[in-house]
């Protein structure tokens, strides 16, 4: 796990660091798994995700919409994305499991991905975003 | 205070034009010294951000309870011209429409005798928590309802009475809404979600009214000392959430088209008048509707636990009003001595209409609008009434919360739920909820205190206290 909350008063701000931006699009993804359901989450289920973006920012955001949505509508938590990216363009699996309210109960709603505060860079040990979750 | 800002005079601050650039008006809060010096620099960067958006009127305002957030801060007011201004998302939340209802009982404290068992029948009534599902089979046909009817769909469907519209600001219906721009996403988010509470700082509490302080207005809000009542606050959900994500991207594209400049990508925009500005303003509408019948469904959930428990007849319990944080509206404001429709927007901010203002119910016309303001779980809740200075100064507006002080992380690292919980019980709380990290994250010491803000609104003018609440048993999402 290469993320952590950093401290933010009203809703719940994440750091990420990754090798490749695909990376920390993935960890962004776990992160907001994590918010919503706790540590205790299982593969199985597969889901694709399709997407362009303006920038890589509004493509964060809308990849973490679309696992939100996915989440919610289809009950489903997931462990892990496998994230790829090709310019603008990103294409993930995501791999969960259906919501079980004895296990997935941890953690807190998520209603929006902010841009404020969204920051994506990256230097010589590798990429890093900052990110708001509204709760 | 943060270098730049000016103290005026009493709890009123301004921050001066040129603060940042761009600004079109000035910033101004109301913060007593102790809250001051809570305030954090990103709240205050984000009022001036608010103020440099086009056709803002007079000032960009925060209240007491102001907190940094995104786009507007917490608590952050902006008024726009119909002509020239513009309508985002960022100055209403993903949570459009979240909001606080409170019904009274004709109970006293002493006649519950099993406080923990009317708190785990009400847990178990309101779909609670992330992951709820409503307990309504609510059919495609019944969401639009939801969205084009509000509250009014709850009510004709056997989930309230007549009057409980009365007790709603706009009668619970936003009459604008427009379902062709609530997408099928939000469609799909909404359908599972009616009559469930949510999370993080949703909640329904079992409240005692344990103080009076304005006779004549709590006779007309129904209120009496040493009643029980019952708040609920939540909002439109995911359906909600998912309108504010669409239409925050189609935002996007349009603060290009119309070359708006903006220091904060959340504060994205468009025209009032132009397509995507309507299509914004339909759809915040219809998820405001969606809310509104949202709380109808949970409150009369809640009623039918009190029926069941105390043997009272639904009458028993009517509503003393219901209010919204997070919305855009439009209302009619003097502005330079002429009197002009104005598109507000409120971000975690309450509308406090005065005596004579229109949308009152005839019986409070010369009273005001019941202001109700929800404390933290171990803290009271007060309920205010509406001003003419609101209507001056703050259009319409005052504070909606006690804001938090502490981040969740924080809060979580400072006590574990068991210990909040364990605390509350011995100053006679009851508290539930699905985890213990959604009772560390809202544990009373994350928030200011409510009774500092209520306070720094009450010497302003722009509310005026009625009475106050404290709470018996508390269910958190």
């Amino acid at each position: 796990m290469s993320f952590k909350e950093i401290p933010h008063t009203a809703d719940v701000k994440i750091q990420a660091l990754a090798p490749t931006p695909g990376a920390l699009f993935g960890e962004a993804c776990a992160a907001l798994m994590q918010v919503m359901y706790g540590d205790d989450r299982r593969g199985g289920t597969k889901r694709e995700c399709n997407l362009t973006g303006e920038d890589q920012e509004s493509l964060l955001c809308d990849f973490l919409s679309e696992v939100l949505y996915l989440s919610e509508v289809d009950g489903l938590v997931f462990s892990c994305a496998d994230v790829k990216l090709d310019g603008l363009n990103l294409y993930a699996v995501l791999d969960g499991e259906p919501f079980d309210p004895a296990r997935h109960n941890k953690g807190t709603g998520v209603k929006g991905i902010s841009y404020s505060g969204l920051k994506i860079s990256h230097d010589a040990k590798g990429y890093m975003l900052e990110i708001v979750f509204d709760v | 205070m943060i270098d730049g800002v000016i103290r005026l005079a009493g709890d009123e601050w301004e921050i001066p034009k040129g603060f940042v650039p761009g600004m079109r008006v000035p910033g101004r809060f109301f913060l007593s010294d102790s809250l001051a010096a809570l305030l954090e620099p990103g709240a205050v960067q984000q009022l001036a951000n608010v103020a440099t958006m086009p056709g803002i009127v007079r000032s960009a305002y925060g209240m007491p309870d102001i907190h940094w957030g995104y786009g507007f801060p917490i608590g952050g007011v902006a008024a726009f011209t119909l002509d020239e201004g513009v309508i985002s998302p960022g100055g209403v939340g993903f949570d459009i429409n979240c909001g606080v209802r409170l019904f009274t009982t004709p109970l006293a404290k002493a006649d519950i005798k099993k406080p923990r068992e009317l708190v785990e029948s009400l847990y178990k009534a309101v779909p609670t928590g992330v992951g709820a599902k409503s307990t309504q089979k609510i059919s495609p046909a019944d969401l639009t309802a939801m969205m084009e009817k509000g509250a009014r769909f709850a009510v004709e469907a056997g989930f309230g009475v007549e009057r409980d519209l009365d007790r709603c600001e706009d009668r619970g219906c936003m009459k604008q809404a427009d379902i062709r721009a609530v997408s099928p996403k939000a469609r799909a988010r909404g359908i599972p979600q009616g009559g469930t509470l949510g999370s993080g700082n949703h909640f329904l509490e079992v409240q005692e009214v344990s103080e009076i302080y304005d006779e004549a207005a709590a006779q007309a809000f129904g209120l009496v000392k040493g009643q029980v009542c019952c708040m609920i606050h939540c909002g439109s959900r995911g359906l909600g959430h998912q309108v504010c994500t669409d239409h925050l991207k189609d935002l996007e594209t349009a603060t290009k088209k119309y070359q708006i400049a903006l220091p904060d990508r959340q504060l994205a925009c468009a025209p009032l008048q132009s397509p995507e500005g309507k299509a914004y303003f339909g759809a915040m509408a219809a998820s405001a509707n969606y809310a509104w019948a949202n709380r109808q469904l949970i409150m009369d959930a809640a009623r039918r636990q009190f029926m069941r428990m105390f043997s009272l007849a639904y009458e028993d319990m009517p509503l003393v009003y219901d209010v919204t944080h997070n919305v855009a509206k439009i209302e009619e404001y003097a502005v330079d001595g002429h009197r002009v429709p104005l598109c507000v927007h409120r971000k975690g901010a309450t509308r406090s209409f005065g005596p004579g203002a229109p949308d009152l119910p005839p019986d409070l016309t010369g009273i005001g609008q019941p202001v109700i303001i929800p404390g933290s779980m171990g803290t009271s809740s007060y309920v205010l009434k509406g001003t003419t200075a609101a209507m001056e100064r703050t259009f319409g507006s005052t504070c909606h919360g006690s804001g938090r002080v502490m981040s969740r992380s924080q809060a979580k690292k400072k006590q574990t739920g068991k210990e909040v919980a364990d605390h509350l019980l011995e100053q006679g709380i009851i508290v539930r909820a699905p985890n213990e990290a959604a009772i560390a994250d809202e544990a009373p010491e994350v928030y200011k205190p409510s009774s500092e803000v209520v306070e720094v609104v009450a010497r302003a003018g722009i509310s005026a206290l009625v009475a106050r609440l404290t709470p018996i048993g508390v269910i958190k999402g």
